[in-house]
């Protein structure tokens, strides 16, 4: 009979209920059968049978009872999932039997799960989850490329001409917007004001990246004109905090540094801008949460400079079915085409990225080699696993054996086996997941503040998906060599032979062997990276900075109110008084040696890059070398303790011609090559002035924009021109915490007016600023302990099995007059081989991974003999501890107890 | 089971509790079972158990429907009626099940 897809249906939801109800089932088939026999045995009599004839010749008729209850509960329920759910409880029982291998596999599995499943959801977070924009993957960030410079700086931020022309012409974008980040100076009743993060931006964005305000409306193109362009659109969290979730938010008034402007939009919840780099190598300044949006007003420097003032940043949409290849390449020719006709000194290209890689590209490299590593623990505590459930395998060949040849089937064998696996992978998974939402707060704590979307990392339904599939792979992982194992007993030479000599086949041994060297191989290369990183970020940490950060403290504050603003007459005046006034009066504060001025935040990247022009000696703008300026007081080389090279500092007898500078050994070095520097001129470097300006001393190199490069520095004194970022610099024997409320009290006693972005010790800054490099090598370090530990725990388990399989032979051995050292010899060798093996796949392997992971590391050679021998050494004496306990145990057999044995 | 007693087909015997059934009206399991052996005569000599789990699987389908109730001779039994599909069902079994046994007969008639 053909049965429709409906009657399976059908049967399907009566099979699904009769489980549910199976007790009362069986009642009602054992009244059913016996109605059936009594019926039966009725008729009979009724033909003139005896009682005792008429039920025999029923039974008879009806066949076998128990077959046709058997059939009938068959076809009643789910018979080979109502097996498997008895091997997992029989698994369950057995598993109970056994609480320390229980509890060992489930913890080694729990820990591994736990920690896989917690950088899981960070990685899942930081590098897979899609923007919450309309076909995030259509976006892109456009930079431009200088062809001159393009082995220095692979990208440069956007000109704004360029991206106007771009736009118009180039049909593989549907749209591109142009911004600026900024940060706004807010200050909510007349408290302290402080520093809000914030897009300056052409007034398409919302299009391009496909948003629409919850409240209100987006920008129009009548918002990007003077006059018109106070008003801002506010982020979800904006609306929170700067307006407490006010409903009638549009239309209401915000004072923003001074000037006020109107609110005409809040964007939904979930919709957060990304920080975007300015470019690769240039510092992205602090990290704000963009809350506040106005438009961006070109002015005329930007319709006017064809060259240089690369200023923006550029995020576009591709259009639907341009390919990011397509799009560049049509990109590149405009560029090209255009160099060309507009006479350009210099080559112009392209660079598009997508947003989401743009983004994360700090991270992705440090998270992807966390990821593989925390894998890779998970699959030496998987191989552990498999070493211990095939040992248990073997131990219970016997019943195996037994079942087998009572007629189990080759599928029902294995399930049973695999069915013990099961339990541990997933009560192990379990506990793996409670754990990770404790580690995934731990790493969220260790994670550098600078990850982007740190915030929305939670144990979301993929991760935890993915921990479900992780739980049943590793389940098969372990399990499944053990179960197989089962298929391969024959029964008969299972039944009689004596099981530790079954258990010690070439064949046990050599699988056991090779997972042992894989877990080693393993090992090696989680040894080998790590201590990598290790030495790495020790360099890092311990190479000459050329400055002295300990015992200084650093205060920024953010000039941005209406006060210092740029449509003042007076404000150079204005800007240079407070400055001289806080350096006078910090000077004041008990135990402060000396107090410093400099226009950036030391350790945040390479910020006022501009080309250093020499009248002297005119060069074409691509040849002309990049330096970083900075607006320094006379005490900052004191301050910092950087060695003056040559010629003198600045004094205070320069207050009246300030055009002179400083410039640092590199910018000497590439700025007057063979030369001496001192008294040669620099022209168009001081903002809104024609003057040239006057090198007066040779200061030494730093690393004060961050640890790992030094930069070609320019300084010049805040006299000649005074930034509206000011970062102070105190030096005091009292520590920093101790010093800290008195230059707050200090600087607000001036202006309460002023925002205070940041006030910190020196020390912790520079500990911020190698925050993903220390994370990488906290985390690796403590995957890289973990591997090392797995694998001795792995070590020790085998060689403790083997040898106990082996007492007999030990036995004998001593029985035969063979002394301790040499049976210690037999097992330590025995030890040595899967080591060696093992060791030599890793040291190949490392080669590789080396070489993936190089471009991650600060100055990391590609063979660094330290961290090879190292490693090999670490493990070989962990090894050796792991196989002497063994090892012992086989010399101290008692050769008549062992003799005895079974 | 025994070596005469040809294992039915499965589909053979769903369609013969149908047609029984139909015939019949409701009846208990002991009352199809001997009712098919008295059609049948002595060609077909089944295990009257084997009538549960094929009863089962038209109730699971839906085909017939099962109530308790009492006998002729008034013992409490379980009565087995067709339902609405089963109805429909026995028409389109029958047709399904001539077309094999003619095709069967004309392959026998052919090797002879």
């Amino acid at each position: 009979m053909s049965s429709s897809f409906m009657d399976t249906v059908r049967a399907l939801i009566s099979r699904c209920v009769a489980i549910l109800s199976r007790r009362r089932q069986d009642a009602d088939l054992e009244d059913e059968l016996r109605a059936h026999i009594d019926l039966a045995t009725a008729e009979n009599i009724q033909r003139g049978m005896t009682p005792d004839a008429a039920r025999t010749t029923a039974l008879r008729a009806f066949g076998g009872v128990a077959q046709a209850r058997d059939s009938y509960r068959a076809q009643r329920g789910f018979p080979t999932l109502q097996q498997f759910i008895r091997d997992l409880r029989f698994a369950f029982r057995q598993l109970r039997r056994s609480p320390a291998f229980a509890l060992t596999a489930i913890l080694t599995l729990a820990l591994a799960i736990g920690a896989v499943t917690s950088i899981f959801s960070v990685v899942n977070t930081v590098l897979l989850r899609p923007f919450a924009f309309r076909d995030p993957h259509r976006l892109v960030v456009m930079r431009e490329v200088e062809e001159e410079i393009r082995s220095e700086r692979s990208s440069v931020p956007d000109n704004y001409r360029h991206y106007v022309r771009l736009k118009r012409d180039a049909r593989g974008l549907e749209d591109a917007a142009i911004f600026q980040q900024a940060g706004f100076s807010v200050s909510a009743s007349g408290d302290h004001p402080h520093i809000v993060g914030g897009l300056v931006s052409s007034p398409n964005l919302f299009n391009v990246l496909g948003v629409q305000p919850m409240l209100g409306r987006g920008f129009v193109e009548g918002d990007a004109k003077k006059g018109e362009d106070n008003v801002v659109v506010l982020s979800y969290a904006g609306w929170r905090t700067l307006l407490a979730g006010d409903p009638k938010a549009v239309g209401r008034t915000i004072q923003l540094s001074g000037d006020a402007v109107t609110v005409v939009g809040v964007l939904p919840p979930g919709i957060q801008f990304p920080q975007i780099a300015m470019a690769p190598g240039i510092a992205m300044g602090p990290q704000r949460e963009v809350m506040i949006f106005a438009p961006h007003v070109p002015s005329d420097w930007d319709l006017k400079m064809d060259t240089g003032a690369y200023n923006y940043q550029v995020i576009a949409r591709l259009r639907q079915g341009v390919s990011l290849k397509q799009a560049t390449a049509e990109l590149d020719t405009l560029q090209r085409a255009y160099t060309i006709s507009a006479h350009l000194p210099t080559h112009l290209g392209i660079s598009l990225v997508p947003l989401g890689n743009d983004v994360a590209s700090g991270i992705s490299g440090a998270l992807w080699l966390i990821f593989t590593a925390v894998c890779s623990v998970l699959l030496i505590a998987c191989v552990n696993l498999a070493n211990l459930q095939l040992a248990r395998a073997v131990s219970a060949e016997r019943e195996t054996a037994v079942c087998a040849a009572l007629g189990a089937s080759a599928s029902r064998l294995v399930l049973a086996r695999l069915a013990e696996s099961l339990v541990i992978a997933f009560v192990g998974g379990a506990a793996g997941v409670a754990l990770a939402f404790g580690g995934v707060r731990l790493i969220v704590s260790l994670v550098p503040a600078n990850v982007p979307r740190l915030h929305e990392i939670e144990i979301s339904l993929p991760v935890l998906l993915f921990a479900t599939g992780l739980s049943i792979v590793s389940a098969l992982a372990f399990g499944f060599l053990p179960a197989l194992h089962s298929l391969r007993i024959h029964p008969q030479t299972a039944l009689q032979a004596n099981p530790s000599r079954t258990g010690n086949t070439r064949e046990g041994r050599r699988t056991r062997s090779l997972l042992v060297a894989s877990q080693i191989a393993c090992t090696i290369v989680l040894l080998i990276i790590t201590s990598l990183v290790l030495r790495s970020f020790s360099h890092l940490l311990r190479q000459d900075r050329g400055f002295n950060s300990s015992h200084v403290t650093l205060a920024q504050v953010d000039l941005f109110a209406p006060q210092y603003s740029d449509k003042l007459a007076t404000v150079k005046a204005v800007k240079l008084a407070f400055a001289d006034r806080v350096l006078s009066d910090l000077q004041q504060l008990p135990s402060v040696q000396s107090v410093a001025l400099t226009s950036a935040v030391p350790l945040t990247g390479e910020t006022w890059v501009d080309d250093l022009t020499r009248p002297d000696h005119p060069l074409p703008p691509a040849e002309r070398p990049m330096i970083n300026l900075r607006w320094i007081n006379p005490e900052y080389l004191g301050t910092m303790q950087i060695p003056l090279v040559a010629g003198r500092n600045l004094s205070a007898s320069d207050r009246a011609h300030p055009n002179v500078a400083l410039i640092s050994e590199r910018a000497a070095r590439e700025g007057f090559p063979g030369e001496n520097p001192i008294g040669k001129q620099i022209s168009n470097i001081v903002p809104d002035s024609k003057e040239t300006v006057t090198v007066i001393g040779v200061v030494a190199d730093t690393r004060i924009n961050g640890l790992k490069n030094t930069a070609a520095m320019v300084y010049m004194p805040y006299w000649a021109y005074t930034p509206w970022m000011l970062s102070f610099l105190v030096r005091s024997a009292e520590p920093s915490d101790a010093l800290i409320p008195g230059v707050r009290r200090v600087i607000w006693g001036i202006d309460p007016q002023v925002a205070i972005p940041t006030l910190k010790s020196m020390d912790e800054q520079v500990s911020d600023s190698v925050a993903t490099d220390r994370f990488q090598a906290i985390v690796l370090a403590s995957f890289g302990g973990s591997a090392l530990l797995l694998a001795v725990l792995g070590i020790y388990g085998v060689l403790a099995y083997s040898v106990s399989l082996r007492r007999q032979e030990f036995g004998i051995r001593i029985a035969l007059g063979s002394g301790k050292l040499a049976l210690m010899r037999v097992v330590l060798l025995e030890a040595m081989r899967p080591i060696l093996l093992g060791s030599g796949a890793g040291l190949a392997l490392s080669i590789v991974a080396v070489r993936l992971v190089r471009s991650l590391l600060y100055q990391a050679p590609v063979a660094d003999p330290f961290s090879i021998g190292g490693s090999l050494l670490l493990l070989f004496a962990a090894a050796m501890l792991a196989a002497i306990i063994p090892a012992r145990n086989a010399a101290a057999v008692d050769p008549m107890r062992a003799l005895r044995m079974d | 089971m025994g070596e005469n007693k040809s294992d039915v087909l499965q589909g053979t015997l769903d369609l013969m509790v149908l047609k029984t059934l139909e015939s019949m009206g409701p009846l208990h399991g002991y009352g199809i079972a001997r009712r098919i052996e008295q059609v049948s005569g002595d060609a077909l000599n089944m295990n009257q158990g084997t009538i549960y789990p094929a009863l089962l699987r038209l109730e699971q389908r839906g085909w017939v429907k099962s109530e308790w109730g009492t006998s002729g001779t008034n013992r409490r039994a379980k009565f087995y009626s067709l339902s609405r599909i089963g109805r429909k069902k026995i028409e389109e079994e029958t047709e399904n099940w001539e077309r094999i046994a003619a095709t069967m007969a004309r392959f026998l008639a052919q090797t002879n």
